[in-house]
């Protein structure tokens, strides 16, 4: 074409770039919102006491978001948090009462953010979304009262008023919160080393909080030589004195009640010099939220793929340094240096191979973070659906490649969601069946072999086989005269013809879409199975590929060509003479244990010149499912790890070819389609 | 037949096009939108050219593994910083004789239109020809299509390549 305009484009993509980089912050963040807000419903609903660290967590969020939004010029985002800002911090230090109204304009917020987020980019929908935001915010001034001033309710404390100017508003808050709970209230000094007073103050830091809460740490008065310093934590505790002295076991600590919780009296230990090493304290809530920030780094996996890229050129050019090397030592002159060379190659090789796991090790990610969106939307759903589910998790370290990850998302949560919508009976059909009236949907991720295990248990009605029988029967799924297995029958729920069915629900304790899921766990390269027992439940196992991006493939040749076959598809190989091979309506057979294997020869499949002459060749037996072929060819050269790529230019797509992958220098080797091969023998056997 | 670009108002002929822009200019032919850059190369003797902008690299000649049931215009893939790239050789879509690979043999790394990469196999590359748009005309008469205009240099025409009409192949 004509037109190709060099100057166009380009111009828009450093801001389109930027605000995309923006988009995906801010979307983790608004995750972490909702997950907090999700949990601090889940605390106001049971009565339970509400974790300060979680109204924190919130406040640092929305600042995150503020300074973000900031950042990007993003007025409508900026002003919003700000507010949200306000309501929170307001909360934080009591002013707010934490009350539906508080949460609905939290929950608000988040939710316009996610909406303004989507108008990105878009002038008219951002104007749309302006009148929400600027009512929220309006209403969200209404909530946030003006500080109270702070009345005499800390008379009652054996406190120096110093300390008590030291606090700071939310410290202030803190500690009348711990007053009215009735906890007790101390003083715990103790006196440092300079040089590790940061350790020593950690270690008595995270002692106290397993028993309470440190509401400030301030630096004591009082004689101490040069090199110490003394500190006081102000502690609130369901724990009194003594028990705070046992706690902390250190004769270095003094402890010192400031308010008696119920009526234990007061003791005190025998003050001394600690030099206990452990963390550092606890950092400013606000600080701390950026120092997250600068320890992870969100990178495109496309980058991730060009660094994989890179480090595999450098294996080639390895490849080529361990030949010269080779060649210099085969020549008395330079053998010396040769050597030498020799030494470094195998250094480097060692090196290359680190990095080469390294990389891959970045594309992990652990479970937990899919086990988090699903734990949130069984919150949901079991508000949305009246039942009582429990969501137990196993397995959350279980690490995945991240493109694998997002494709799991997906069919998992369906699965989840049918589980609870339709395996799980209600509340009365529980308890007529003796079942506990609690339903639990249980997750398991594990590793197996070069797999990971991710399965789904219910303990609802389970699937009654003969309904679904009878069910695909009547949508001519099978045939009445079918004979299946249990197994068989229960992978009818896959079928495209029976889920999409909604009355089947009811029988089969599955919901739709369930053909879906294999379709979409089959397109990266796993397998789905199912368990049921009538009346006790129902299990559903995926088994992914750690990694889509390297497989273990067994190089085979034929003539002058090689070819690499994933080996999850290869079952076995056999060394064949040409006298084993049978033959059958022109077809090739081979008698193996007793079954007749169907054999292709791929030098015919390709139209390949193969060598004949040694009357010897190599059956790979390659399987998809029940189907099974061997695959003759002229020798077997190893097993290789290989990154299958795909092939770009004019023809995308060769029937039987996968990809290809690279192999030493510059060399690149096709990699077989073991489904289609297997396929089109099978459709062959059907045509002839 | 000429090549449609897709929006009307841009559909004036070439010259018009120049005339306004020296027009604004004053006839300075030196500006950007004057001069067209073009990467020329030695096929069957004769020169052709593919504008500089869809060049993505240029390789010397190295291992093609070929690949079953394609067309024999492809020669096969390559890798190339990790990327598979299919070869073609142009040649036999052009109807002529295949290419024979020797020291000069060069493999140039192309973008298409769709974001895909190709690689086209030519018997050497030249150099990078700086025209003036006034030197381009359209070719009269393209047999196998893919040649869409001649470039004048000097006193010699070189034949200018729609590659991603090349490129597209039936299998």
């Amino acid at each position: 074409m004509a037109g190709r305009s060099p100057k166009s484009g380009g111009r828009k993509a450093p801001s389109r770039k930027a605000s995309q980089e923006f988009v995906s912050e801010a979307e983790e963040i608004l995750e972490r919102m909702r997950v907090d807000l999700a949990d601090l419903d889940d605390q106001r609903s049971s009565d339970r006491d509400i974790d300060p660290e979680l109204i924190n967590s919130l406040f640092r969020s929305a600042h995150s978001l503020k300074a973000l939004a900031g950042m990007f010029g993003l007025e409508a985002i900026q002003d919003l948090s700000h507010h949200l800002e306000d309501v929170l911090d307001g909360m934080r230090l009591g002013r707010v009462t934490m009350d539906s109204l508080a949460v609905g304009v939290i929950d608000e917020a988040v939710r316009i953010f996610a909406s303004l987020l989507e108008a990105i980019g878009d002038p008219e929908a951002l104007l749309a979304v302006s009148a929400p935001v600027e009512d929220l915010s309006s209403r969200i001034q209404t909530i946030v009262k003006p500080p109270e001033a702070e009345g005499d309710s800390f008379a009652s404390l054996d406190i120096d008023p110093s300390v008590l100017r030291a606090l700071t508003e939310y410290e202030e808050h803190r500690l009348s919160e711990n007053v009215e709970r009735g906890r007790h209230i101390a003083l715990v000094d103790s006196t440092f080393e300079i040089v590790s007073f940061e350790e020593g103050l950690g270690a008595i830091s995270t002692a106290v909080r397993e028993v309470g809460e440190v509401i400030s740490t301030l630096p004591a008065p009082g004689d101490t030589p040069e090199s110490q310093i003394r500190f006081s934590l102000l502690v609130g505790s369901d724990l009194a004195v003594d028990g705070l002295v046992e706690r902390l076991d250190d004769p270095a600590v003094t402890v010192r009640c400031v308010l008696a919780g119920q009526t234990e009296p007061e003791t005190t230990a025998e003050p001394e010099i600690a030099e206990e090493p452990a963390q550092p304290i606890a950092p400013d809530p606000v600080i701390e939220s950026l120092r997250s920030i600068g320890e992870t780094v969100r990178v495109d996996i496309r980058k991730l793929d060009e660094l994989m890229n890179l480090v595999g050129e450098l294996v080639i050019q390895r490849v080529s340094i361990g030949e010269i090397a080779n060649r210099l030592v085969a020549d008395p002159e330079t053998a010396r240096v040769g050597g030498e060379l020799v030494k470094i190659h195998k250094a480097l090789d060692r090196q290359l191979t680190g990095m080469q796991s390294a990389v891959l090790d970045v594309r992990m990610v652990p479970m937990r973070q899919v086990f988090d969106k699903v734990s949130r939307v069984v919150r949901t759903l079991r508000r949305e659906l009246d039942k009582d589910v429990r969501l137990e998790v196993s397995g959350a370290d279980t690490e995945l490649d991240k493109l694998i990850v997002e494709d799991l998302i997906d069919p998992l949560m369906h699965i989840v969601r049918n589980a609870i919508d339709h395996a799980i009976e209600p509340l009365d059909e529980r308890l007529a069946a003796g079942k506990p009236p609690q339903g639990t949907v249980r997750i398991d991720a594990f590793q197996r072999g070069n797999h990971v295990v991710i399965a789904v248990a219910d303990d609802g009605r389970g699937i009654d086989s003969t309904r679904l029988r009878q069910t695909a029967e009547q949508r001519g799924l099978i045939s009445s005269g079918d004979s299946l297995t249990e197994k068989e029958v229960f992978d009818l729920i896959f079928e495209p013809g029976l889920s999409t069915r909604e009355e089947i629900t009811e029988t089969s304790g599955r919901g739709v879409g369930m053909d879906i899921v294999r379709v979409n766990i089959t397109s990266i390269g796993g397998v789905v199975d199912v368990e049921s027992i009538p009346g006790r439940g129902t299990t559903i196992s995926m088994t992914l590929p750690i990694t889509l991006a390297i497989i273990q493939s067994l190089i085979v040749a034929v003539g002058r060509h090689r070819f690499a076959i994933p080996m999850n598809s290869v079952l076995e190989t056999l060394l064949i003479e040409d006298a084993e091979i049978q033959h059958s309506e022109g077809r090739e057979l081979l008698n193996l244990r007793g079954e007749a294997l169907v054999l292709r020869r791929l030098a015919s499949e390709f139209e390949l010149e193969s060598d004949e002459s040694t009357g010897k060749q190599f059956a790979v037996v390659i399987g998809m499912g029940e189907l099974r072929i061997g695959l003759l060819v002229d020798s077997l050269e190893g097993q290789q790890d290989t990154v299958i790529k795909p092939i770009q230019g004019p023809i995308r797509s060769v029937r039987g070819i996968a990809g290809a992958t690279e192999s030493g220098a510059q060399d690149t080797v096709l990699v077989l389609d073991v489904a289609t091969l297997v396929e089109d023998a099978g459709r062959r056997r059907g045509v002839e | 037949m000429t090549s449609g670009t897709p929006h009307n108002e841009t559909q004036m002929p070439e010259w018009e096009r120049l005339a306004q822009a020296a027009a604004v200019q004053g006839g300075d032919a030196q500006s950007v939108d004057e001069v067209v850059q073009l990467l020329s190369f030695e096929l069957d003797h004769s020169p052709y050219a593919v504008p500089v902008e869809i060049v993505r690299e240029i390789v010397r000649m190295r291992t093609i593994t070929p690949v079953p049931r394609v067309p024999d215009s492809v020669r096969g893939v390559i890798s190339l910083r990790g990327q598979i790239i299919e070869v073609v050789d142009i040649c036999r879509r052009l109807g002529l004789a295949p290419i024979e690979l020797n020291r000069r043999t060069r493999i140039i790394v192309v973008n298409l239109d769709d974001g895909n990469a190709a690689a086209i196999l030519v018997d050497a590359v030249k150099e990078v020809l700086r025209v003036s748009k006034e030197a381009i005309r359209p070719a009269a008469a393209s047999d196998s299509g893919a040649i869409e205009s001649l470039c004048e240099v000097g006193d010699r025409f070189v034949s200018l390549i729609d590659l991603d009409r090349v490129l597209t192949i039936h299998a």
